[in-house]
């Protein structure tokens, strides 16, 4: 984890104060927010689901002067809810594949929100980073190892340039957490020898299809449900609690084997996602640990993680239990808004925080775990690594017009490793 | 109580003993078996059910074979056939001791015999071994013993009988009589690895066999031959196979799991050719509606169980690509075991004992018991574990999680036709409860 200050809302308003009017002209590749203490903060969302629109509100909410000038969605109608809450002007809010370009060009847009389907992300963010802005980045960050490379590479460039990076994994910034970990790496239940981490979720409506959408349009509206877009059930849903029991063993997974599948969802509406994960993720000190997500109508509700150690438990959120039972006294944090508070006061601060190589690093080990469920191969991390590579980031060719028929669900029995001999890459998504 | 020995249906030296035991006027059970010849009866002639009777032989020099019984009659004579020629002097089974059809478990409970093998699919399991047990017969049993919560509550109820009338019921989970097993568990039990928090257990593999049809069986004879691939039968992989491991994690926590949460489905079970022919055969030529003549077992389940501790184990079992996995490890707050030998940590051990055939010594743990008037009795036991992996295969058709004192005391799961309606004539077949299904 890419160490950072976790400052408080209150430290932030005073700090801000201060510093209020401090304002200097700047030139045209630097971003005016960037400058500590800086004035208003332009914010423009890239990708207005709902999502994407209560991030925008947690990000006014978290901070006096912030405001949300620019909207960009591939969809024009999924704006005008959005334009009307948020209160954009209809000058700026941009529609279609490319709308984002559009946004990033506008000088009045300091920072963004990156919300769309989770395939676009590792572009919009090297886009958001090389036009000099400030980034918040809805998890997961990546979906494919060459968007994970993307994330990293444009996270160095957002360091180099004092721009501030953060991931949605909301968990990161709840102070129940946060001081939780704090006390799990000092030792307080001892060594980690077992975690668990869930997202068993019930049934989910796909979003259907209307007369005259082209494939790719109607893909995109019910994108939880296509590989190509969300990355599967695993990364779209459940990296948020592997990355959490990451961040308890302050690393990532040395090797991974798992059982999954597609086993009670069926038809073109839900696209050709699995609708279960069962992973054995294994730690260093062969530490294995269960990761488990699926969504599947009727099936019992589990969302959480777990850890034991060799002196006590916890949950990760608050609770810790053994020989030094401690319990977080604080009140209740809404963490969705806390990540933006930490985020604009970081850049204030003149100190912006960038987690971007953080989130992509974790997003892999549950890249890893993906694959490891469609071969049902157990495989290190090491080997992952050097070896498997592969490519979904978005065709640039991609028209909201094509064509693009609902491929199947993987079958483990014909699937390649990317990285084994005949397997690879942009083919076997 | 003893039936002697008639003359017209033992060797002359089983006779001999027996006769010798009446004269000394103490003709009770336990003196006859501790140091006469012991009959036994075989329930189950298949591959796992020579076996067994193989090893069993072997365990004891006093022992004789004297009846076989199998639904299928050209397997219980083959195997007589087999076994007399094999085991000279130690197999008598006459025309008449030979069982078949669908009540075979019932001709061989009347027959003369102080131990039964049973090596039948586990559906039938219940029924068969509270048959064999009012009858006063010991019991060595292939696991796993049920494929649903009702049949393992009926080997419970044949377990508390057996206690009553003193008679042994061992079950084929070999690795408890494994020594080194055995002295290992002692150390964990004894907190030499500390308080216990986790664990794993594997049986992942490659497929299976699937046998086809053929001219003469009706669809209900194939099934039954074909038991593996249908879960009112087999209970499904995790029941059937990986049982094994599971007893261990059982074993290791000293009792089953208070809650179980799984995940799991069929993803790359693929036998459509063979199906295709069997549904032409039991369908005037035709394939239409060939698949459920696949079976229905999943190929993977991924469950998590919680120990009475609080602590959480994975089970990991299925067939198919990948990579194969089979073993168990154990994590505890001082150490971590491979459930097999050794434990690794602040106390670090290895055994270096003697090392045994489990498959041998199971038989020959029976023997000694019954013998030594201490008959063992692990049926509780192995009706637990069996419901443990039973939970997990719930769980995981229907996506709630299962609590024990829902498995063992309210399921009203009963997947297996009862007896009247096991005869020739259709198969049987039964959708899988999914989670918008009411949980049973």
């Amino acid at each position: 984890m890419v160490s950072k200050r976790n400052l408080t809302r209150r430290k932030f308003l005073t700090h801000s104060a201060v510093a209020g009017g401090a304002l200097t002209l700047a030139g045209a590749n630097v971003n005016l927010a960037a400058a500590p203490g800086g004035g208003t903060i332009g914010v423009g969302l890239v990708g207005c689901g709902k999502r994407g629109v209560a991030a925008a509100k947690n990000c006014v909410q978290s901070a006096r002067g912030v405001k949300v000038v620019a909207l960009a969605d591939a969809f024009a109608d999924a704006m005008s809810g959005a334009r009307t809450a948020l209160g954009v002007d209809q000058g700026k809010c941009f529609a279609g594949l490319d709308a984002y370009k559009k946004l990033l060009a506008l000088d009045e847009v300091n920072l963004v929100i990156l919300a769309t389907p989770p395939v676009f992300r590792p572009v919009h963010f090297a886009a958001a980073v090389a036009k000099g802005k400030h980034v918040f980045l809805e998890a997961p960050v990546a979906i494919c190892t060459a968007g994970v490379e993307m994330v990293i590479a444009a996270s160095k460039a957002a360091a180099a340039d004092k721009l501030a990076v953060v991931a949605g994994t909301q968990r990161r910034h709840d102070p129940a957490y946060v001081e939780t970990m704090k006390r799990i790496h000092d030792g307080a239940i001892g060594e980690i020898v077992n975690a668990q981490c869930y997202c068993n979720l019930g049934g989910a409506d796909p979003v259907k299809r209307r007369p005259g959408q082209s494939d790719v349009e109607w893909q995109i509206r019910n994108w939880p449900f296509f590989r190509w877009l969300s990355g599967d059930l695993i990364i779209a849903r459940h990296a948020h609690n592997i990355d959490v029991i990451n961040w308890a063993f302050n690393a990532i997974p040395e090797a991974v084997q798992g059982l999954s599948g597609r086993q009670y969802i069926s038809g073109p509406e839900y696209g050709d996602v699995y609708d279960h994960f069962g992973t054995e993720i294994t730690y260093a000190n062969d530490v294995q640990t269960i990761s488990t997500c699926r969504q599947i109508k009727g099936a019992d509700v589990l969302v959480g993680e777990r850890v034991f150690g060799t002196k006590g438990t916890s949950n990760c959120a608050g609770i810790i239990e053994g020989e030094k039972p401690w319990k977080y006294r604080g009140g209740p944090t809404n963490a969705y808004v806390q990540e933006h508070a930490d985020m604009i006061a970081s850049i204030r601060a003149g100190k912006p925080l960038n987690e971007g190589e953080q989130a992509a690093v974790s997003v892999r080990a549950a890249i890893m775990a993906r694959v490891a469920g469609y071969s049902r191969r157990r495989f290190q991390r090491s080997w992952f690594d050097s070896k498997c590579k592969m490519n979904w980031l978005p065709d640039e060719a991609l028209k909201l017009s094509g064509t693009r028929p609902v491929g199947s669900a993987i079958s483990p029995a014909s699937y390649k490793l990317p990285g084994l001999s005949g397997g690879g890459g942009k083919r076997r998504r | 109580m003893a039936k002697p020995n008639s003359n017209t249906r033992t060797t002359k030296k089983a006779a001999a003993v027996s006769t010798l035991a009446l004269a000394a006027a103490t003709a009770t059970r336990a003196y006859a078996q501790a140091s006469g010849t012991l009959r036994v009866g075989l329930l189950g002639c298949g591959g796992r059910g020579n076996g067994a009777v193989r090893q069993h032989l072997s365990a004891d020099r006093d022992t004789v074979v004297v009846a076989v019984a199998d639904l299928f009659k050209n397997k219980a004579a083959s195997t007589r056939d087999r076994l007399t020629k094999q085991f000279k002097g130690r197999v008598d089974i006459p025309n008449d001791r030979v069982f078949s059809g669908y009540d075979c478990h019932l001709k061989l409970a009347k027959c003369d015999a102080d131990i039964l093998l049973m090596a039948t699919p586990p559906a039938f399991r219940g029924r068969q071994m509270l048959a064999a047990i009012k009858a006063g017969k010991n019991i060595f049993t292939e696991k796993p013993v049920a494929t649903d919560p009702a049949g393992c509550r009926q080997v419970i109820e044949a377990s508390e009988i057996a206690k009553k009338k003193g008679l042994a019921i061992v079950c084929g989970t070999q690795r408890r009589h494994e020594f080194n097993r055995v002295e290992l568990m002692k150390r964990i039990h004894d907190g030499q690895m500390g308080e216990l928090v986790g664990g794993q257990c594997y049986w992942y593999g490659r497929g299976i066999w699937y046998r086809g049809a053929s001219q003469g069986m009706t669809e209900m004879d194939w099934q039954c031959n074909n038991w593996y691939h249908f879960t009112w039968l087999s209970g499904d992989q995790i029941c059937e196979q990986h049982i094994h491991n599971i007893d261990i994690m059982n074993w290791c926590f000293q009792g089953p799991p208070v809650k179980i949460m799984a995940v799991g489905g069929r993803g790359c079970r693929d036998y459509s050719r063979q199906a295709k022919e069997v549904c032409k055969l039991f369908n005037k030529g035709s394939d239409k509606g060939w698949a459920k003549y696949n079976g229905n077992i999943w190929d993977h389940i991924f469950a998590e169980f919680e120990y009475a501790n609080g602590a959480r184990a994975i089970s990991f079992s299925g067939h198919g690509p990948g990579s194969g996995r089979n073993g168990e490890k154990v994590v505890g707050t001082k150490g971590t075991s491979n459930c097999r030998d050794r434990i690794a940590g602040e106390k670090s051990w290895q055994y270096k004992g003697k090392r045994v055939n489990g498959q041998q010594q199971e038989h020959n743990d029976l023997i000694k018991s019954i013998r030594a008037g201490k008959p063992l009795n692990e049926g509780r036991r192995i009706a637990e574990s069996t419901l443990t992996a039973i939970g997990a295969r719930i769980a995981a058709y229907t996506g709630r999680n299962i609590t024990w004192d829902w498995l063992m005391n309210q399921s009203k799961l009963d997947l297996v036709p009862p007896e009247e309606r096991m005869k020739p004539g259709p198969g049987f077949f039964r959708p899988i409860p999914t989670g918008a299904d009411p949980l049973v």
